[in-house]
């Protein structure tokens, strides 16, 4: 399978390198190969990283066993199948313009997300935009824009598919900007980071050469809330599975912790403890519990290395408040049998453990996660954190935050494999990105954003702490922000090139009510896809995909070797799209600012900039790398001669301090009692906190009386976020869509047969799922794979309203998601682990009494089809 | 003679063999080896997920419907036109060209894995990416995409350890295959067992399975968690007995493995001293 079989094909065939990972940020993964002949994609397959250069695996060895890394990038199907996304019947073909949207008339904000559109011209659609923009700036200053350009996508340099428009729009004098919540991490972030720093993002950081820690000394896994055969594929691909695999032959127990048979315990548990999702707080507390009243936890290291034990004891023992978080407690709040939460904390006494999280599963993003995982990193530090065998294994986004461009978030290095020589950086010639609160003169937080629109005014604005940039260090979490900011307006236009809020943040009908606010006099979408938000919008403009077009990317995911490839174009843009980067020139154009915007430089310029400032150009000649398309970066033949990460803090914590204000784990923090005094829902040590002022969402409360099962809402398999929901081979596979009796692609919400039969439901039935918030129908996946109480959704898929606002078809369920943030100080979102009712729909019924969504064009095998937003 | 082996034991479900040959055949022409797949509704290398067990024993085995490139193959008995033949590296295809759309050979696969495309009338299946053989590729589409190695393909002869402990699928059919699997699943009884008046799961105690004729077919020991799973049975009637010193014995009769049990947590009293 060299390159030069297929390099000769017949008919014009060539290969190109490309990055086809979903994170949407500078760096790619899931390096691949596509052959393109005759203007057609003829296949994506694995890229093989001796086609072209010679290159040796790592390998590690433990315990008398070899791992050695793969020669080939271990792609995840979504990459596979990517040829399904390019040429998707969902695809924008034109600039599209709602039609009862009338800029010099009646603008009816009231219809947004149900009127249809008609085609207009580029030229038409850039007149009316780069009007808007004027009309808005000069009413009511620069900041009424609303920019959303953040979040996940096709990731891509010069023509970023987020934030083009954050260069044309500071040129006109600033934004708003929408700061991006840590939505996948949101406990690690708001929660663990005040226990162990592990500054910026509260996880991740402390990485450095642990696998071959965990195959020498590691007695157990404990994968709480994590799904490793899922989370990590958009990213890295799938070597995670492989070492999961290798650690089952080297002996090291894996233990599974949730709601679900996720896809990791499907075919790596040992042992499958479910438990009812976001209670993880309470039985860490019972595990502390055993560990305390047993005597089975690191006195010494806790003495040296914990400040706070003392009043943390005295919570878990009952000293406090009365109640000893006892198994048997937890018991009642977890549903997990109180002799298993003892079997478990002797387990993990027993033998050195390590947890393993892969970002996603409610553990981290339901009410109050930051109580579950402060508890978590409390744990590791009874056990003696950093000591061999007893680390987090965070088995995403290797390599992220690589680049070194910018000294607080650096830490690309900071790998649990052997690492590359080095992380090449394309960030110069990104076009796209938007870094921190630079140059923006107000922000909102995404997970806010719904409020903001809908509540708050000039007079009366809404306050948070901390920016919530995903990216932000510790402090700024006890800065208070505004909405509006003194001297700002409020948003009265919206440009989104990031339309998945609806699918994808928390209680999305209410973001629908912000779309259609009055306040809110123009929005646009740039988008290769029609889907979610982007039927809001009053201008829709089609973007391209990352096979349309000239590009340069790196690839810092991919555990086996990193890649810098000239992401070559292979097939004309669909209808009348135009890269991201084009759609904002040709409004920049409109504005008289395009020489300003593009800095004078062409596509190729910028890309000659990336490979120049990418730091590997004297590795490789730019005339190598152009002739075979991509380098691949060797690895580093010293890379085990890194320290094992946190091993220098067990070892001597004075010397080497965590970045929390005592260098220490903070069981206790100083920080938050100071600045949130009387803070019951995140307080000073972690607690089980069971309903607060934010939220109600435990099986215990009055609302389970009308909403009594609890949805785990997992990342999805089968899509990355909102991504994907339209490849129709995937639409295949029976664990991705069920077809219901109407013939619509339904996404599964499973559902235990115990459960089912209460409620007469049978497997492919279409049920209703709702709660005050709103009802999202779902085709019912009746299944051992979940346990009883519980009903198992994954988010993303597309929303396909039947009453906007109200009631979806196409299974989004963050619409009927909890508004409030993970606690009152705490800005993060809620997206799991809350109460819902269900039933069987009565599909006839809804039909008679709603045709116009039933009747709408849908293409059989993809699903939602572009014709039917055209009136 | 290529062979392939699938182990499911490697097998993570993540379809991406299943998706691979779908990215090769789908509006590619690969005439005289194969004319294009439909969309969708074809599946030359289909992925079926079984899933294992009740709550809170379960677990998840993919399962892969692929041709078999029967040495035997009924399918070229079958037909009528002379359209399927062998190839020197055992390959079974389908001439697309030839194939008159009869469908005798989607009768006479015993296997199931021939399709018909109705827009072209003529039978489809795996042909092991021959086309990709024969240009000098090693191994099909679906193989060279799995990355677990759950998947493997190659001469024979270079397989042979592996194919020394895999299972065929329907060897009473007789007809050949090629494809050699391994950790089929089979049925499986698990349970826990545990002393309500402690509180506590029951380590070490040991726990014997006999099949109907009263025959013990394994024992196990209970685990940390009180587990114990006793794995790769035929589909039968078993009894079980569990005993730990200081305890009273308990037999469990009738055990069906028509599907995978998880036969739930067992209380153990203690004897009477």
């Amino acid at each position: 399978m060299k390159a030069a079989v297929d390099r000769q094909g017949a008919n014009g065939q060539k290969t190109v390198v490309k990055g086809l990972s979903f994170s949407g940020v500078t760096e790619d993964g899931n390096c691949v190969e596509v052959d393109v002949a005759d203007g057609k994609i003829i296949r994506i397959r694995p890229l093989h990283f001796d086609r072209s250069y010679d290159r040796k695996p790592w390998t590690i060895e433990a315990r008398g066993k070899t791992f050695t890394a793969s020669t080939k990038s271990l792609i995840p199907p979504f990459t596979l199948a990517y040829k399904n996304r390019v040429r998707s019947p969902n695809r924008v073909m034109f600039p599209l313009k709602r039609v009862d949207w009338d800029p010099k008339g009646e603008r009816n904000p009231q219809n947004r997300g149900i009127s249809k559109y008609e085609r207009i011209s580029w030229d038409e659609a850039t007149d009316l935009i780069a009007a808007e923009i004027r009309r808005v700036v000069s009413t009511y200053g620069p900041t009424a824009i609303l920019l959303q350009a953040d979040g996940h996508g096709e990731s891509k340099v010069v023509h970023a598919a987020h934030g083009c428009a954050h260069r044309l729009l500071s040129l006109l004098g600033g934004y708003t900007y929408q700061a991006r919540n840590p939505d996948s991490w949101e406990g690690w972030y708001w929660g663990a980071k005040h226990v162990w720093g592990c500054e910026p993002v509260g996880k991740g950081r402390y990485q450095s050469n642990i696998i071959p820690d965990i195959a020498e000394n590691t007695g157990m896994l404990v994968f709480a809330g994590c799904d490793p055969e899922t989370t990590p594929w958009g990213w890295g691909g799938q070597t995670v599975s492989q070492l999961c695999y290798w650690f089952k032959e080297l002996g090291i127990k894996q233990i599974y912790i949730c709601p679900d048979v996720n896809y990791g315990t499907a075919v790596h548990a040992d042992k499958w403890i479910p438990i009812l999702p976001g209670t993880d707080a309470a039985l860490y507390l019972a595990i502390a519990y055993q560990w305390i009243t047993e005597g089975t936890y690191d006195k010494e290291y806790v003495d040296s290395h914990v400040v706070g034990f003392e009043e943390f004891g005295a919570y878990v023992v009952g000293q406090e408040d009365g109640v000893p978080k006892t198994p048997k407690w937890a018991q009642e709040k977890t549903g997990v049998p109180s002799r298993i939460i003892k079997a478990l904390a002797r387990a993990w006494a027993a033998v050195p453990t390590t947890t393993v999280h892969a970002n996603g599963g409610n553990m981290a993003r339901g009410p109050y996660a930051t109580e579950n995982m402060r508890m978590e990193v409390c744990l590791l530090g009874m056990q003696g954190l950093g000591k061999p065998g007893r680390t987090m294994w965070s088995t995403i986004e290797w390599g992220l935050f690589g680049n070194g461009w910018h000294p607080r978030w650096a830490f690309g290095g900071s790998v649990p494999v052997p690492r590359h020589l080095l992380y090449p950086d394309t960030i110069h010639a990104n076009r796209g990105y938007a870094p921190g609160l630079d140059g923006h003169t107000q922000l909102i937080t995404k997970s806010l954003v719904h409020r903001a629109i809908n509540e708050a005014t000039v007079d009366n604005p809404i306050s948070w702490y901390g920016t919530t940039w995903c990216r932000e260090v510790t402090d700024d979490q006890f800065v208070k922000y505004e909405y509006p900011r003194k001297g700002c307006s409020e948003v009265h236009m919206i440009w989104t090139d990031t339309p998945a809020l609806l699918t994808c943040w928390n209680d999305s009908n209410y973001t629908a009510k912000a779309y259609q606010n009055p306040k809110i006099e123009f929005m646009i979408a740039q988008h290769p896809w029609i889907e979610n938000d982007c039927q809001f919008a009053d201008i829709i403009l089609p973007s391209a995909t990352k096979f349309e077009l000239d590009d340069i990317g790196i690839d810092n995911f991919t555990a086996e070797f990193g890649t810098l490839f000239y992401d070559a174009k292979c097939v004309e843009p669909q209808g009348e799209s135009k890269s991201d980067y084009e759609v904002v020139c040709a409004v920049a154009e409109k504005l008289g600012l395009l020489e300003e915007y593009t800095g004078g430089k062409s596509v190729e310029d910028w890309i000659k900039l990336g490979f120049d400032t990418s730091g590997v150009d004297h590795l490789v000649s730019w005339e190598e790398f152009r002739e075979k398309g991509h380098f691949v970066v060797p690895n580093d033949p010293n890379w085990h001669k890194h320290a094992v990460a946190l091993r220098a803090f067990a070892d001597d914590p004075e010397c080497n301090r965590l970045s929390t204000p005592t260098g220490k784990l903070e069981f206790y923090s100083q920080r938050l009692a100071q600045h949130f005094p009387g803070d019951e829902e995140r307080p000073p040590i972690p607690k089980w906190i069971e309903r607060g002022p934010s939220h109600d969402e435990r099986i215990s409360g009055d609302r389970a009386k009308l909403f009594p099962y609890l949805v785990v809402s997992n990342h999805p398999r089968w899509r990355v976020h909102s991504q994907h929901d339209d490849m129709q081979w995937l639409r295949e596979i029976g664990t991705c869509k069920i077809v219901g009796p109407d013939g619509y692609g339904y996404q599964p919400a499973w559902i235990h047969p115990v459960d089912a039969e209460k409620h007469g439901i049978a497997q492919g039935d279409v049920i209703k799922v709702y709660n005050e918030r709103g009802a999202v129908l779902f085709g019912a996946y009746v299944t051992e794979r979940i346990m009883p109480g519980v009903i198992y959704v994954d988010h993303g898929a597309r929303w396909d309203p039947i009453v906007t606002g109200e009631l979806d078809r196409g299974g989004a369920v963050n619409t009927i998601t909890p508004r409030n943030t993970t606690s009152k100080n705490a800005a993060g979102m809620v997206t799991g682990a809350f109460l819902v009712g269900i039933e069987r729909a009565n599909l006839d019924e809804l039909r008679q009494r709603y045709p116009e969504p039933f009747e709408r064009p849908y293409h059989q095998a993809c699903g939602l089809a572009y014709e039917r937003m055209l009136a | 003679m290529k062979a392939m082996i699938i182990d499911i034991t490697k097998c993570n479900g993540c379809y991406a063999c299943q998706i691979a040959c779908k990215d090769e055949h789908v509006a590619n022409d690969w005439t005289p080896i194969a004319k294009p797949q439909p969309d969708t509704g074809q599946f030359w290398m289909k992925t079926k997920d079984i899933v294992r067990g009740q709550v809170p024993r379960v677990k998840v085995a993919y399962m892969h419907h692929i041709c078999q490139h029967c040495d035997e193959a009924p399918c070229l008995k079958a037909c009528k036109m002379g359209a399927i033949y062998k190839r020197e590296d055992g390959t079974v295809i389908i001439d697309p060209v030839k194939c008159s759309g009869h469908k005798l050979c989607i009768d006479a696969c015993p296997y199931g894995v021939i399709y018909y495309n109705n827009d072209l009338q003529i039978a489809q299946k795996c042909t092991w990416c021959a086309h990709l053989l024969d240009k000098g590729w090693k191994e099909p589409r679906c193989v060279d995409s799995c990355p677990t190695g759950a998947l493997q393909f190659g001469e024979e002869e270079d397989l042979k350890d592996l194919i020394a402990r895999a299972e065929m699928l329907l060897p009473e059919a007789n007809v050949g295959p090629r494809i050699y699997y391994i950790g089929l699943p089979k049925r499986f009884v698990a349970g826990g067992v545990y002393d309500p008046e402690e509180d506590e799961c029951v380590e070490d105690a040991t726990v014997s399975l006999k099949d109907a004729a009263g025959k013990e077919v394994a024992t196990a020991k209970t685990d940390g968690f009180g587990d114990f799973w006793f794995d790769g049975l035929g589909v039968g009637v078993y009894s079980m007995r569990v005993e730990k010193s200081g305890y009273v014995p308990i037999e469990i009769i009738d055990i069906s493995t028509e599907q995978d049990i998880n036969i739930g947590d067992l209380e153990l009293s203690k004897s009477a001293q």
